[in-house]
């Protein structure tokens, strides 16, 4: 077989893998948009447990992503410069919410701030129970995928030059400050992607928050409920509008991408 | 004041090994040394952007080895300038300073006040340059820490900001460590030249004297000596002090007096080319020590200059002289000369 035909078939046999993998993806996601989509956003405007549940579902998971972003990008900075001891022991821990199931987080999570954990415990004597609230949402949102975040954070930081903060350190900087005046607007973008990515996660989260609160109900738990209480019919539409919310941060991700490959400046 | 004992730093694989050395208050030190000698980490090492590992670095005889670089008072340049880019030229010149008039000021001295509107993604790479050193002096450092500062000016405004800068020097008493691969550079404004290699300090003098008398054959070659033979060496007389030995050097079939310090019987010679006395004839007597006879072998003519090869005895000897001299003493390849060179212009390594 000459060379051009051995070309030509490796072309064919990767376009039909593309093809097969990408319907594979799309083809389940495009039938549940087709056929529950209309009848999602019908629902928007006649169904209030449905909002109220879309509505639960971007305030814990925004709450989950600020919390991560507060919590997070120091922490990211601090490896991503290698000033964290025992830098590969953090690592691991931190990569590890990402390798366990995620009922078992959920179990995990209603272990150590249940009620009858010293935590847990301490919170419904302090009037907070955990257990069954929004917080105990954020908090399973929180623990799958701020993983996630530091780990795209710490690169995005690792991007700038740290030359950039030791210039900044000689011009009078502490160190943080100069990670903030300098290395947080240089990284910027590469943080915001980092963060929708963890509200995307956090989003479409179902195995641990269902462990930790059935109810009140995020849309994916209420999915889960309609499927197993109505049928195939009655999950439709609330799946869809899933899909649906979670385009957003796709596109706003695409988006910023598609801006950095311009070769914009970050600012 | 810039003193480092016994310095050591890693960056990455790359070690930095004991350097020591003393740079005045007020005065001009030269690093030089090829690429990845280690020029760029002893700066950071000493602006303490990077850590020391070993030794210690003293600012104004005080020891700063564990100071944050915010307390060190100093400023650095980058070649690359590493102008924050989120920031107009202005904000980066101000950067590190609330005082706007003076910022202003320096800049305007350095010829940057024109480029205070523009964006910085808009400069080329000899502005960048200027801004960078506009905003290292602009908080009124006493130390400033330059690397290749000037490699990207164009010659017109690399003179001008040179002799502003030296100017500044001298006025401010700044204590400036500048990295150059500019020889020329670093006649003019050197104190104290080093030359790194490898991580190490190789030689801390005057600049005339480490172009003159480089420590090791590399120094030698890398410092641009024209001539530097291997072989080997044998005391004619001992001198009353040291470094005035008369030394008897053979390399092949060359043999070369010289006058200096008698180190080992395996030596190197160095001789510059500027100090080969080109001839016809044979001269009659005179107080050079070496007379070699030679043939032309290559002219190569680069400006204004001539660099004349010999053949002596089998050993290619490099002489520098004017166009105006070639031509007048008609050299070309084939011609046979008499080369002279003092003996205290052959310089033992």
């Amino acid at each position: 077989m000459s060379d051009r035909s051995t070309h030509r078939l490796a072309t064919a046999g990767v376009a039909l893998g593309s093809l097969i993998l990408l319907g594979l993806l799309v083809l389940p996601v495009g039938a549940l948009v087709l056929r529950g989509g209309v009848e999602g956003v019908r629902q928007l405007g006649s169904d209030p447990e449905l909002r109220a549940s879309l509505s639960l579902t971007a305030v814990t998971a925004t709450a989950a992503t600020l919390a991560t972003v507060l919590l997070g990008t120091p922490l990211a900075w601090l490896l991503a410069r290698g000033r964290m001891p025992a830098v590969v022991v953090v690592s691991a821990l931190l990569d590890l919410p990402l390798l366990i199931p995620h009922p078992v987080a959920g179990i995990a999570l209603l272990l150590a701030f249940g009620r009858a954990s010293p935590v847990g415990g301490a919170l419904e004597r302090a009037g907070l129970a955990l257990v069954g609230s929004p917080f105990a949402i954020a908090l399973a949102m929180f623990f799958v995928a701020a993983p996630l975040y530091v780990s795209a954070a710490r690169e995005a930081i690792a991007r700038v030059d740290p030359r950039y903060e030791g210039v900044a350190r000689t011009l009078g900087d502490s160190p943080w400050r100069a990670a903030w005046r300098v290395t947080r607007p240089l990284a910027g973008r590469g943080l915001l992607a980092a963060a929708v990515v963890m509200w995307a996660r956090a989003v479409s989260e179902f195995g641990a928050i269902v462990i930790l609160t059935y109810n009140p109900k995020v849309a994916s738990v209420l999915s889960y409920d309609r499927f197993t209480s109505f049928g195939l019919d009655a999950a439709l539409p609330v799946s869809a509008v899933l899909v649906l919310l979670a385009l957003v941060p796709l596109l706003v991700l695409r988006s910023l991408r598609a801006r950095s490959a311009l070769g914009e400046p970050a600012r | 004041m810039i003193e480092t004992r016994a310095l050591g730093a890693r960056a990455g694989t790359f070690v930095l090994h004991d350097v020591s050395f003393l740079l005045p208050r007020g005065a001009w030190g030269i690093v030089l040394g090829p690429a990845g000698a280690g020029k760029t980490t002893l700066l950071e090492t000493i602006a303490g952007v990077r850590r020391a590992n070993v030794g210690q670095v003293l600012l104004r005889n005080a020891d700063a080895t564990h100071d944050a670089p915010e307390r060190r008072g100093l400023g650095i340049v980058y070649q690359h300038g590493y102008l924050f880019p989120h920031l107009s030229v202005e904000e980066n010149i101000c950067y590190g300073t609330r005082d706007r008039a003076y910022a202003a000021s320096v800049a305007d001295r350095l010829g940057a006040a024109p480029l205070l509107g523009r964006s910085v993604a808009d400069l080329s790479g000899g502005e960048r340059q200027v801004v960078a050193l506009a905003r290292a002096l602009a908080p009124r450092p006493d130390i400033l820490l330059l690397d290749e500062p000037f490699a990207a000016l164009d010659p017109r405004r690399r003179t001008r900001v040179r002799r502003e800068l030296h100017a500044m020097q001298r006025e401010m008493e700044l204590t400036v460590l500048q990295v150059t691969h500019d020889f020329a550079e670093a006649g003019t404004l050197g104190d104290l030249a080093m030359l790194v290699e490898g991580g190490r300090l190789v030689q801390a003098a005057p600049p005339t004297q480490l172009f003159r008398r480089p420590a090791t054959a590399a120094a030698a070659e890398f410092l641009g000596a024209e001539n530097v033979f291997a072989g080997t060496a044998e005391p004619i007389a001992r001198g009353a002090e040291a470094g005035l030995d008369t030394v008897r050097f053979r390399a092949g079939a060359l043999t070369l007096i010289a006058v200096g310090e008698y180190a080992g019987s395996r030596s190197h010679a160095v001789i510059r080319g500027e100090d080969v006395v080109l001839a016809r004839i044979r001269p009659g007597p005179s107080s050079a020590r070496n007379v070699l006879e030679g043939t032309v072998v290559e002219v190569a003519i680069v400006g204004s200059l001539a660099r004349v090869t010999l053949d002596v005895c089998g050993v290619p000897l490099v002489a520098s002289l004017t166009t105006g001299s070639v031509s007048e003493l008609g050299l070309a390849t084939g011609v046979a000369v008499v080369a002279t060179v003092k003996a205290t212009a052959v310089h033992l390594c």
